[in-house]
């Protein structure tokens, strides 16, 4: 077999992602192939280097540094949950149109309507009828 | 406290339970940041300005996925958007330097190695290489190679992460790890470690 073919497949070689067969074949040629053997071990040790740096250590700050980055954004700081965005303007709302109410109940209460002691009599008009009949009007103008 | 009660506080804006979540997946999200961009401080920074979108976001959730799934989509994409921008800082910063006359900094780097241990050089040569092909490699297969190899997630957990079919992640890692080994091979055979 040649090493341009095995070549191919060394990385997933070391996976063991090929077939029993195609593991058989590759397993023999590197078994005679020094150069091959050689590259797996290149491939083998990049593929641990990989092992080696992940889940490195988290700073112990971490949290704090994020909290600190939050305090000192201003849309961090006014956080408010869904519920209290509306009972607040509600609530407002709810204390303004019991003001508005409050003084229009009380504005009412306040105005009295004077009393009248003699319903019939007007004191400024005068009844001319009852104050000098017609007829004897006209007998003095003539 | 379970991940829906979890995500109920943040979304009431608790800092308590904002303060369980990050403890609990921030090993998670860094690690996920540092397989794509290789940087530590840069993977902790990242993984910083993740938390920070999902407590701006929380009310978002709808929980149709698990919170693992959304918190390992926003590292990658914060990630990705990362070196994009990096790349692009880069590339003005080289015409930069080609017009100031910065060329002389690559040999000073190199002369400066001698004084070190040869194991170590090694090791280093060995992580740049490592690095450096994993970087070439085309975004999704990137995503896709980093989720399998650096947070072991089966294909299907992956598959739900990128949002695409079972086939499709085969096919993204198969070719991933096929250009990797091309391009280690090419450097084994210039000799470059």
């Amino acid at each position: 077999m040649k090493c341009s073919n095995i070549h191919d497949d060394l990385i997933f070689y070391l996976d063991r992602e090929l077939s029993d067969e195609r593991m058989e074949a590759v397993q023999k040629h590197l078994d005679e192939c020094a150069d091959c053997r050689n590259f797996l071990e290149l491939l083998k040790q990049q593929m641990q280097l990989i092992n080696a740096e992940k889940h490195p250590e988290v700073s112990p700050y971490f949290f704090t540094r994020l909290s600190a980055r939050m305090d000192m954004t201003p849309e961090f700081k006014v956080q408010r949950s869904s519920w209290r965005s509306i009972a607040q303007p509600a609530f407002f709302t709810v204390l303004l149109l019991a003001g508005i109410s409050g003084g229009l109940y009380i504005g009412n209460r306040a105005y009295t309507p004077k009393k009248n002691t003699n319903a019939s009599v007007n004191p400024l008009m005068i009844d001319d009828f009852s104050a000098e009949p017609i007829e004897t009007f006209l007998l003095d103008e003539l | 406290m379970d991940e829906a009660q979890l995500i109920e506080g943040i979304q009431q804006g608790d800092r308590k339970s904002f303060q369980i979540l990050v403890e609990t997946y921030q090993q998670m999200v860094v690690n996920t940041c540092l397989g794509i961009v290789h940087n530590k401080a840069d993977a902790e920074d990242l993984a910083q300005d993740v938390f920070l979108e999902i407590f701006r976001t929380a009310g978002n959730f709808r929980g149709d996925s698990k919170l693992s799934t959304w918190l390992y989509r926003i590292a990658t994409n914060r990630s990705l958007n990362f070196i994009r921008n990096n790349k692009r800082k880069r590339f003005w910063q080289s015409i930069e330097e080609t017009f100031a006359g910065g060329r002389n900094n690559n040999r000073e780097i190199s002369e400066n190695r001698s004084d070190q241990p040869d194991h170590e050089i090694t090791d280093r040569q060995r992580k740049e290489m490592l690095h450096l092909a994993i970087d070439k490699l085309p975004e999704k297969q990137r995503v896709a190679f980093t989720l399998n190899k650096y947070e072991d997630l089966s294909y299907q957990q992956i598959a739900e992460v990128m949002e695409i079919t079972l086939a499709s992640v085969e096919s993204l890692i198969h070719r991933a790890k096929k250009n990797l080994q091309d391009q280690l091979y090419e450097c084994y055979k210039k000799k470059c470690v």
